[in-house]
């Protein structure tokens, strides 16, 4: 039984924390609380139902069409959106509404082009494994090592490249990074278009798994949310471990609790602790 | 000259900062910038790098106009600044720091070298290397943002207020390593100081700043000794 939870939340967590790691790269660049991201995750799951699910293609190619969709998505948001907003208005709740306004934007386009159905598609890969007393789906292992594998690469790229060096210094001082030499518009929209991307391919994995439906996207939002504020917002290290803590505490509620209070106590839990730890637990008071 | 701001004005939200200031530095040349507290002199060098752009004025170097640049152009083009307040990435490594630095360039062996160079300069920054750099303390840091500055190879160096929040002990080394890249690297220095004393030492010719204009200039030799300089800049009454 044990194992089982501790199974389950590091499935939930692992997927969890790749979401949380795209809201936060997004903020951490930009000060911008993606709204939209849950809608992102399921337009990354509709676009890999139609290319895999719909049209027949291979799995790994409905991966590549969610990202490239996604990071289109990513760069139209920040070039026409979002920087001209920014460049006129410093108020944080200008661009909170367009965030929030590109959310309802991203849905209805969703349900207009997708329709209101719940949709599904074929497993991946078939078969169970088992870890000691623990059942873990094919499928299910695939999520965990294909996020796990997109977390090492993303930090590996953030910690060793030139552009990764080249955003973290963004985020860190916007304006010293410019005298570097770094064209904050071209990294912004970089940046962005990776957060999405992140987003998509979160929700191009799960569609495989338990399906998507066009008003799934606040959900995820606000679960997100929870998880950046868990971990700290705008901090690599405090989106996974929020991602992760959030997957085994829901998993742990949804074993003892199944009458649907998880998120209740969880709520609950969360405001007493931004009580106590209102930066979160890796968070930095960013000056 | 390789530098050449003529009439330059900035306003801040119909605040005026800067009212028709011009100043030149000549290739090689060390020149300072005194002046009290919102005098203009980091608004001057705001508006050097292309983070605020000036309302009026020409800003040129080595012919180009500068003043419709954006900021990470103006580093490609051999200018490069340590900001006030030191400015280092708190969370990236001192290796990370420098590293970005060098971010405009392509010359992968230069960079190498010039590495080399920074961390022969400043030993204290090789002892760190692996350190986040927002753990050290302030001296170490200015070290950090100037090698940062360095690392980008520029050809002129614009340095805001090196010697602010400084221990007096580093204040003398800092002033040290500006002569000396100032002579060794044949970078030219566009220093603002209100340290006027270290700056007027270490520099060949000054401007002095009063509420946004041109209060006096000439050899900084000469400055030491003025009687209006040393009355309002360097001690004694205000």
């Amino acid at each position: 039984m044990t194992e089982q939870v501790i199974v389950n939340g590091i499935y939930s967590g692992v997927q969890y924390a790749l979401i949380a790691l795209g809201l936060t790269l997004i903020f951490a660049l930009m000060n911008v609380l993606n709204f939209a991201h849950g809608q992102m995750y399921v337009l990354g799951a509709f676009v890999t139902y139609y290319v895999y699910g719909v049209l027949g293609l291979p799995f790994w190619l409905a991966l590549v069409a969610t990202a490239l969709t996604l990071g289109i998505v990513g760069v139209l948001f920040e070039k026409f959106l979002f920087r001209p907003v920014l460049r006129r208005s410093s108020r944080e709740e200008s661009s909170m509404l367009l965030a929030a306004g590109t959310a309802l934007l991203l849905e209805s386009l969703i349900l207009i082009v997708f329709g209101e159905k719940h949709r599904g598609v074929p497993s991946v890969v078939s078969g169970v494994i088992k870890i000691g007393d623990a059942y873990l789906p094919m499928g299910r292992l695939l999520v965990i090592v294909l996020s796990a594998i997109l977390i090492g690469g993303f930090i590996l790229f953030m910690q060793y490249t030139k552009p990764g060096r080249a955003l973290r210094a963004l985020a860190q001082d916007r304006e010293a990074a410019q005298l570097q030499g770094v064209d904050v518009g071209t990294y912004s929209m970089i940046g962005f278009a990776m957060g999405a991307m992140l987003a998509g391919m979160a929700g191009a994995m799960l569609v495989a798994i338990s399906g998507v439906n066009s008003g799934l996207g606040t959900w995820i939002s606000i679960k997100a949310f929870i998880m950046v504020m868990i971990g700290g917002a705008g901090v690599v290290s405090g989106a996974i471990v929020g991602g992760l803590i959030l997957g085994m505490i829901e998993s742990i509620g949804y074993q003892m609790l199944p009458g649907g209070e998880t998120y209740l106590f969880i709520f609950i839990g969360l405001i007493i602790f931004l009580a106590i730890r209102p930066h979160g637990l890796m968070g930095k008071p960013w000056g | 000259m390789q530098l050449e701001a003529t009439e330059i004005h900035v306003n801040y939200d119909h605040v005026r900062a800067v009212t028709g200031v011009s100043l030149s530095v000549g290739e090689g040349e060390t020149v300072a910038l005194i002046g009290a507290n919102g005098a203009g002199k980091t608004t001057m060098l705001r508006a050097i790098t292309g983070l605020t752009r000036p309302d009026s004025g020409e800003i040129r170097y080595e012919g180009h106009r500068l003043d419709t640049m954006a900021p990470n152009d103006i580093v490609r083009a051999g200018i490069a600044m340590v900001p006030e307040g030191r400015r280092v990435f708190p969370y990236m490594s001192v290796k990370d720091n420098l590293l970005i630095g060098a971010f405009a360039r392509t010359d992968k062996n230069g960079v190498n070298a010039t590495l080399e160079m920074v961390l022969g300069r400043f030993p204290r920054l090789k002892e760190r290397y692996s350190q986040a750099a927002g753990t050290m303390s302030g001296g170490e840091q200015q070290m950090l943002v100037i090698g940062r500055a360095l690392m980008a190879k520029p050809k002129l160096l614009l340095l805001d207020e090196p010697s602010l929040g400084i221990a007096p002990k580093l204040v003398q080394d800092i002033a040290r390593s500006i002569v000396a890249i100032n002579r060794d690297e044949k970078v030219s220095v566009l220093l603002v100081e209100q340290n006027s004393r270290m700056a007027l030492r270490i520099s060949h010719r000054a401007y002095a700043l009063a509420t946004g204009a041109v209060a006096l200039e000439g050899a900084s030799k000469e400055l030491l000794q003025d009687d209006r300089v040393k009355r309002l800049y360097l001690g004694g009454e205000l």
